[in-house]
């Protein structure tokens, strides 16, 4: 059974002629951390913006753990998606603090339960000493952590990261690769993962594949 | 989604509520937001203050009110409404703004209005009021004594308070008042290029072409206003004091303006006005044929005036000679109760003979006085 | 294709944020399209006689007021833009944002003070005389299309300085230098290079002053200018014509909306853009000697003229009269009145502005470029157009609730709407819209769409993301356009004028009423409460400036 389920996906941003792409069919099963190789303008964070509900498609279907998402008839916003996004730049909130950027998406839970959780995925991430401080006073590495932190805490069914990486250093790339591996796979998240760079996709993921294998080859 | 449209219909909701809430404060009183009624039957309290700015007690219960729409604005208004207030106790409430926006108004408002009283500037408008049919006749014995028929409706809708000439302004260097007529010679030839008057957009000027026109027919008065054109000094410009000051000058050498800008350059606060004052003389016009044209104030009693005693009261009290001299040494407009005391420069001016009291006629002929000036030009 | 994509974009987003961003759009356009309907009604004969005597007139005045002040406030306001932009001199650093001074002294007031400071009795010739040198006083008749052209110059040049100078500081660097590289002389420069490359900047500014011009009755009134807007007034209180004012209204607004469009189909020719993103700062040029001290006096010439001296002028007349304006109650109930207005409006101006700018940025679709579009318009469409299409509007409305009244107990057929503060808040929110909005849109523009995308996928809907996120992000873009909206209303004259509810005055009408009835020296109170207002305009401009270059 597949956990995510995309088919004849095709989207055309609303200026433009030629289409992004063109039924994409694609699918992932429960756990796995599949990661899309690309050039950039390939269409790969238009992909994750797809699926997770920023964008809408011109055609095709997508289901998230049996649950249809999207298709010509229907449209679930993101905001219950069930879905989990870091962003290339992290898009931290500048005027909350860590703890409260990490306690953002848990509104339903009730105040202990809040406070438990951020203290759980501030030892997941090991940031411990830092919940009070700004993202502005962190470095990159830390406000990537952070990110994660913020989109693992609502336990979401599915979680999107694009480009994590491209803004730190080929030193902090590396250990922070095997971090992020380990606490995915401790959280038993599935992760669909977006990046240009082979090495991070090859050290992170369980498969990879190129977004050009996604669409069918008479078309794309 | 739900939460979301929860969210919405109350915030609408609210703003809706608020909105109905402004028209209603609107609709009862523009002036304070202290009384938020919702219809014209807000007590006077919201009603407006007195210029002295007492606080706006309610009329409701034993306090005596009077509620006057005026749109005269004079500083010496107010003073005597206060001295009317501090011996008979009643208080005075006065509501301003222009004569058409308080004609409007009380129109409107219909039975249910405020108004007591409604004070104006120009017979024109206060027969307008009349025919608009929101004025009832006021009787009083003491008023009909001490003000002369001429001044008043024939039907005593409204009872005059003051009147005020279109005199010309001269410039003593430069001309004898020997050479001063009339308004129509004005139009002559020998006068070209030194009339000076202010625009045809003012009333006063509005009421001075239709008093013509009742006196002498479209056509003369057509031909008239072309000629005054033709020997304008200059394009009209600013107000009655600004004719005066542009003689003193040099620009021109005769002006059409109103008595008491006389009046109140002579007393200015500022010296250089004063010295204007002294070097113009005051003729009055028409004297051997029609008169001069004047123009009235006057209060009229409102058909629906819940307060009719204490209205006619205040007239009484604004035409007995102790308001009329004030009004008159203050405001330097002739005082219709002939015992009142003039102050000295109108008396230095002596007596004149005035139009005959035609006080419909400028109502009856404004629009046509305007399109006549338009079309000679008179801007 | 994008006929689907519309209606799913427009399901997906059909909420509370966009119907009542429509309604708004509504609300904007409903009265301007209420004084088209009236066209088609029998004119009364005196439109006849206003068609044939008075048409030719409001069109050349109004026309040659716009064209004359548009030249003067291109060649004031580029020069200074220019000077400061490119040079240091002594003072410079305070010249560059007290230039934008004149911002703060609405034009009307600036015109009856010069006409009453030149007059006969005025300070200067009286000053002149005591000298001994009798001037030909028609060389102080400042009432007329000259001084007219002379005041709205003096007072609008900011537009245009402003907007330029902004463009000359951030963009025009390598150009200049090249010129100067190349060795040529400071005027040259100016003229071949850099008031060609300023093209986009000039119009923006000028554009601003083109409808301030046009929206202005105090000044064409005092001065007896008879452009269209007092022609309306004239038509309406003078001749108690509202229909033939309403025609007017119509033919002013064609006239308007041609000329927008023709500027458009000009512009669509030659691709500028006034912020392209190409960033070129401007290093500026040590002046020495006496072009220094020349600069410094150009500058300071023109604050003397602009700022100091009417001002001054004021507080003098201000001394005269304190104690029968400013002591009464009435002056309390004036600044009562003008600041329970403005503070409604703007309240209102910018709930609307925050609604809309939302859903448009959300929305991306063309439907959403409409909506800002026409919620701006008012700002284009001269204050008595406004109004008289407002009032139409009401009083129909009035007519059509009449059944409501009488069932409310409210009487016959009462005008509940028309002439309530109501009335005059919304046409206030038409007009003044743009400013907030425009704020608001610079706001959103500088946070991006991240923060906002993050907090929907974390669970948050658009509403709760608005307060949690977006609000706190844009506080200082929302802070600034509420005062900037809130002194445009404070200082607003014509609509003010023919709307406000019965004896409701403001700071503004007041100040003019005073002028009129040729009461100057009482004018001077209430007017110097409104420059103060202004001027915290000015120091809000000030401080977002700063913030935004540091």
């Amino acid at each position: 059974m597949n956990f995510v389920e995309i088919r004849d996906l095709c989207f055309v941003y609303f200026s433009a002629r030629t289409a992004v792409f063109d039924h994409l069919t694609f699918s992932m099963k429960k756990g796995e951390i599949v990661g899309i190789l690309g050039e950039s303008g390939s269409g790969k964070s238009t992909l994750l913006r797809l699926i997770a509900g920023l964008e809408m498609p011109t055609e095709g279907k997508i289901r998230i753990n049996d649950r249809l998402v999207v298709d010509d008839k229907t449209f679930i916003p993101p905001e219950q998606r069930g879905v989990g996004m870091v962003f290339q730049d992290y898009a931290l909130f500048p005027h909350l603090t860590v703890a409260r950027n990490i306690e953002f998406g848990l509104h339903r839970l009730s105040r202990a339960e809040r406070k438990a959780r951020v203290r759980e995925m501030i030892e997941l991430v090991q940031l411990g000493g830092l919940e009070d401080r700004y993202p502005h006073e962190l470095s990159g590495g830390q406000q990537q952590r952070v990110a994660v932190a913020r989109a693992l805490a609502p336990k979401p069914e599915l979680l999107l990261m694009d480009e994590p990486f491209s803004n730190l250093d080929a030193a902090l790339k590396a250990s922070i690769r095997e971090e992020l591996r380990a606490i995915l796979k401790k959280a038993g998240i599935t992760c669909l993962f977006v990046s240009h760079d082979e090495q991070d996709v090859e050290a992170i993921c369980d498969r990879a594949i190129r977004i050009k294998e996604l669409v069918p080859a008479d078309r794309g | 989604m739900g939460g979301s449209i929860k969210k919405a219909g109350f915030l609408l909701l609210t703003l809706l509520l608020a909105l109905s809430v402004l028209a209603g404060c609107g609709a009862g009183s523009g002036s304070d937001g202290g009384s938020q009624s919702q219809s014209g039957i807000s007590a006077a309290a919201g009603g407006g203050q007195s210029a002295t700015g007492g606080d706006s007690g309610g009329s409701a219960g034993k306090e005596q009110v009077v509620n006057v729409y005026s749109a005269r604005h004079y500083d010496v208004d107010a003073k005597l409404y206060e001295q009317f207030e501090q011996e008979t106790g009643i208080k005075v409430n006065v509501i301003e703004g222009s004569a058409n926006e308080l004609i409007e108004r009380i129109k409107r408002e219909g039975e249910s209005t405020e108004a007591d009283l409604f004070i104006t500037v120009d017979g024109g408008i206060l027969s307008t009021a009349k025919k608009e049919g929101i004025l009832q006749p006021v009787e009083s014995a003491v008023i009909d004594s001490r003000v002369p028929e001429r001044y008043r409706d024939p039907d005593n809708h409204w009872i005059g308070l003051l009147t005020r000439a279109r005199i010309i302004a001269y410039s003593k260097d430069r001309v004898r008042p020997e050479e001063l007529s009339t308004y129509e010679d004005l139009a002559s030839e020998k006068w070209k290029g030194k009339v000076l008057v202010r625009s045809s957009t003012h009333l006063y000027n509005q009421s001075l072409v239709a008093s013509l026109i009742a006196i002498e027919g479209e056509q003369k008065v057509e031909e008239w206003a072309k000629g005054i054109v033709a020997n304008m000094a200059r394009d009209p410009e600013g107000g009655d004091r600004d004719q005066a000051k542009a003689v003193v000058a040099g620009i021109g050498d005769v002006a059409i303006m109103n008595s008491y800008y006389v009046g109140h350059l002579s007393r200015s606060a500022d010296p250089e006005e004063r010295k204007v004052f002294e070097q113009i003389g005051v003729f009055f016009p028409n004297q051997q044929t029609t008169g001069t044209h004047i123009n009235i104030s006057g209060a009229g009693l409102v058909k629906h005036s819940k307060n009719k005693e204490n209205a006619v009261k205040l007239i009484e009290f604004l035409t007995g000679k102790e308001a009329q001299t004030l009004l008159s040494a203050e405001n330097f407009e002739f005082p219709v109760n002939s015992e009142a005391e003039l102050p000295e420069l109108l008396k230095s001016w002596g007596e004149f003979k005035a139009q005959e009291a035609n006080w419909a006629a400028l109502g009856e002929y404004n629009q046509l006085a305007v399109q006549i000036m338009n079309k000679a030009g008179w801007k | 294709m994008h006929q689907a994509g519309l209606r799913r974009s427009l399901k997906r987003n059909l909420n509370f944020w966009l119907i009542l961003s429509i309604v708004a759009a509504a609300i904007v356009l409903l009265p301007l399209l209420a004084i088209f309907v009236s066209v088609f009604d029998e004119p009364n004969e005196n439109w006849a006689h206003i068609r044939e005597y008075m048409m030719l007139d409001y069109v050349l005045e109004s026309v040659w007021l716009v064209l004359f002040t548009g030249t003067g406030t291109i060649l004031l306001g580029a020069s200074l833009a220019w000077l400061v932009a490119a040079y240091d001199f002594p003072l410079k650093s305070f010249f560059r944002w007290a230039l934008m001074l004149p911002l703060a002294v609405p034009p009307y007031i600036a015109a009856f003070t010069y006409a009453a400071m030149l007059s006969y009795t005025g300070v200067v010739q009286k000053t002149l005389r005591s000298w001994g040198i009798v001037p030909n006083p028609k060389w102080f008749d400042i009432m007329s299309m000259p001084g007219a052209v002379f005041i709205f110059t003096l007072y609008l040049y900011p537009y245009v300085y402003m907007i330029t100078r902004a463009f000359l500081e951030r963009q025009s660097g390598s150009y200049v230098e090249n010129a100067r590289l190349l060795g040529r002389s400071p005027l040259s420069v100016f003229s071949s290079v850099v008031l060609p490359l300023s093209r986009p900047a000039l119009a923006a500014g000028v554009a601003l002053v083109a409808f301030e011009v046009l929206s202005d009755y105090g000044v064409a009134n005092y001065y007896g200018i008879q452009t269209f807007t007092v022609a309306i007034f004239k038509t309406w209180f003078g001749m108690y014509d509202l229909d033939s004012a309403t025609r007017l209204a119509a033919w002013f607004m064609t006239g308007i909306v041609a000329v927008i469009v023709l500027e458009r189909l000009l512009r669509r020719n030659r691709r500028y853009s006034a912020t392209t993103g190409r960033v070129s700062p401007l290093k500026a040029a040590r002046l020495k000697g006496v072009s220094a001290w020349l600069a410094a006096l150009y500058c300071g010439a023109v604050l003397v003229l602009a700022f100091a001296l009417p001002v001054w002028q004021l507080v003098v007349w201000a001394g005269w009269t304190v104690k029968d304006v400013a002591a009464t109650a009435n002056f309390a109930r004036l600044a009562v009145n003008t600041v329970k207005a403005a503070a409604m409006a703007t309240l209102l101006i910018m709930i609307l502005s925050v609604i809309v700018a939302n859903t448009v940025r959300t929305i991306k679709h063309t439907l959403g470029i409409v909506l800002a579009k026409t919620l701006t318009v008012g700002y284009s469409i001269p204050g008595a157009i406004i109004a008289v299409g407002v009032l139409g509007l009401m009083t129909g409305l009035d007519r059509w609730l009449a059944p409501l009244y009488r069932a409310l107990g409210l009487g016959q057929s009462p005008l509940v709407l028309s002439m309530s503060l109501a009335m005059l808040i919304t046409a206030y929110v038409i007009r003044f819209i743009a400013t907030g909005y425009n704020a608001v849109e610079a706001g959103y523009e500088k946070i991006g769409t991240k923060f906002t995308e993050s907090s929907r996928i974390l669970g948050l809907g658009m509403t709760r993301t608005f307060f949690k996120v977006e609000l706190p992000l844009i506080r200082g873009s929302v802070i600034g356009g509420t005062i900037l909206t809130f002194v445009e209303i404070v200082k607003e004259l014509p609509l003010t004028m023919l709307l406000r509810p019965f004896n409701f005055d403001t700071l503004a009408t007041k100040a003019y009423q005073y002028a009129s009835d040729e009461r100057i020296f009482q004018a001077a109170f209430p007017s110097l409460a409104v420059i103060a207002v202004g001027m915290v305009s000015i120091l809000v401009f000030h401080q977002l400036g700063k913030r935004v270059e540091s």
